[in-house]
């Protein structure tokens, strides 16, 4: 039966698939909360500040997230910063932070695109009836742009838990980990990958059919 | 910052290593690009087929190679990819490094850019394809000289920015072994341990790239996109260009 080794290795496989689903939830929530606040930022009336929100979208949309990772995890130690003093939770938060800053740069893009595609008209009514500009934003902006970013946000989830296997790489004991350990020590290269595969495909096959419902009941066509 | 750690980027031969590993990933690139397209575009017009047997495996293909992560792809390619092809070219036959790389590359590109490429088709009106087919052209024609011309100038800010995507995702091959430009970086760093220093240099390099490549994808607004079919294309380059 094609998964049976993920019993023969059920520490490996299933420790490593609830990393790989621990790292996803805590990067997306990192990454709504640091895209959201990218996204203020580039709204910003103070030009300093989106500029600010510019360059970090730039910056880290335009590198690949494998070298942000060993960024974090052997270059921050060099300047006497570790996320934590034990090995393994270094290397953990350090995947966090990384899947946090690379998606926080997507989630930044579609929060602003949302905001920005809020009819002017309407800012304009909030503050001409003595709104202030945070209540604007907080009581106007935010609520409407919710629901148009709800689908797009679904996407950046998916390539989220995707990408968590690259946190492998910097030595993160997830899912594809677990296929490498597995290989190395049985040879059953085809099984154990298989395996990693029917997993993943477990996890982001449906989050994908519930973004397509999302995307289906909530299009928003400006 | 320790300073003694950027004299050594004074010495030429350190950018030509820079520079080998550059010439890698630029290859890894374009060839694996080109060799999604025909495969793309073949899986796109699979899944849009009016033959069910046809359109199921062409759905089933580009729906889960693109749930996979790329790099899951590129390592099973790397272990396994010699003794894949062993039936084919005898028992001694070792898959390259870089081969196994655009491997892996270029499966989960294909699906990518099938996705795009039947985006772009979808967004068409309708009356283009009633049209033709009504004017007495038959389907392959229709494709040919109607639809596909307009569908892909409507892809090309889309397909240029999957390229940054490549080019990002060939970071990965440094872990089967392909000498690509991180790889070459890590080589540096772990002679000379300067982790931070080399990661800054790799890291401006590929920015210099991606900026520029996704800034002409900006700036290229061909023939004329209803609104909606722009939102649609944004949205399905957002799941694909994350990963």
């Amino acid at each position: 039966m094609p998964g049976a080794i993920a019993f023969e290795f059920p520490d490996l496989f299933f420790g490593g698939l609830w990393l790989t689903v621990q790292l996803s939830g805590l990067g997306l929530i990192g990454a709504l909360v640091l895209g959201t606040a990218v996204a203020l930022m580039r709204v910003s009336p103070i030009a300093p500040v989106r500029w600010v929100g510019a360059a970090y979208v730039e910056f880290f949309r335009n590198t690949p997230l494998v070298v942000q990772l060993f960024f974090l995890f052997l270059g921050l130690p060099l300047l006497g910063l570790r996320f934590a003093s034990d090995t393994f939770d270094n290397i953990f938060r350090a995947a966090f932070v990384g899947m946090a800053l690379y998606h926080g740069a997507y989630v930044a893009e579609v929060v602003r695109g949302g905001l920005l595609g809020v009819d002017r008209g309407l800012i304009e009514a909030a503050r001409s009836l003595g709104l202030s500009y945070a209540q604007t934003l907080r009581e106007v902006q935010l609520p409407q742009t919710f629901r148009a970013v709800i689908p797009p946000l679904g996407n950046i989830a998916i390539a989220l838990v995707k990408n968590t296997s690259l946190a492998s790489t910097i030595g993160v004991t997830d899912l594809l980990f677990a296929a490498e350990i597995v290989e190395s020590r049985t040879f059953r290269a085809g099984e154990a990958f298989l395996t990693a595969t029917l997993l993943y495909l477990a996890l982001t096959i449906p989050l994908g059919l519930v973004v397509n419902g999302l995307e289906r009941r909530l299009l928003v066509v400006r | 910052m320790r300073p003694d750690t950027w004299g050594m980027f004074a010495d030429p031969a350190i950018w030509r290593f820079f520079g080998d590993g550059l010439v890698q990933t630029l290859a890894l690139s374009v060839v694996s690009v080109v060799l999604s397209f025909p495969v793309g575009l073949a899986f796109a017009l699979g899944r849009l087929s009016s033959r069910r047997w046809i359109r199921w495996p062409a759905t089933a293909y580009v729906e889960a190679i693109r749930a996979l992560p790329v790099l899951l792809l590129i390592v099973y390619f790397g272990i396994k990819g010699s003794s894949l092809f062993r039936p084919i070219f005898g028992a001694d036959f070792e898959l390259p490094r870089f081969w196994a790389g655009v491997l892996g590359l270029s499966l989960y590109t294909s699906a990518v850019l099938a996705e795009i490429i039947r985006a772009g088709i979808l967004t068409l009106p309708r009356g283009q394809t009633e049209a033709s087919r009504a004017l007495g052209l038959s389907y392959p024609q229709t494709m040919r000289f109607v639809v596909l011309p307009q569908a892909l100038r409507l892809m090309v800010p889309a397909m240029m920015g999957q390229l940054t995507t490549v080019i990002k995702d060939t970071s990965l091959v440094g872990t089967i072994g392909v000498f690509d430009l991180l790889r070459q970086g890590r080589t540096i760093y772990t002679q000379f341990f300067n982790p931070i220093e080399v990661l800054l240099i790799v890291a401006t390099i590929y920015f210099v790239i991606c900026f520029v490549l996704s800034q002409l994808s900006r700036r290229l607004e061909l023939g004329s996109v209803t609104r909606e079919a722009k939102i649609r294309m944004t949205e399905l380059e957002l799941r694909d260009q994350a990963a």
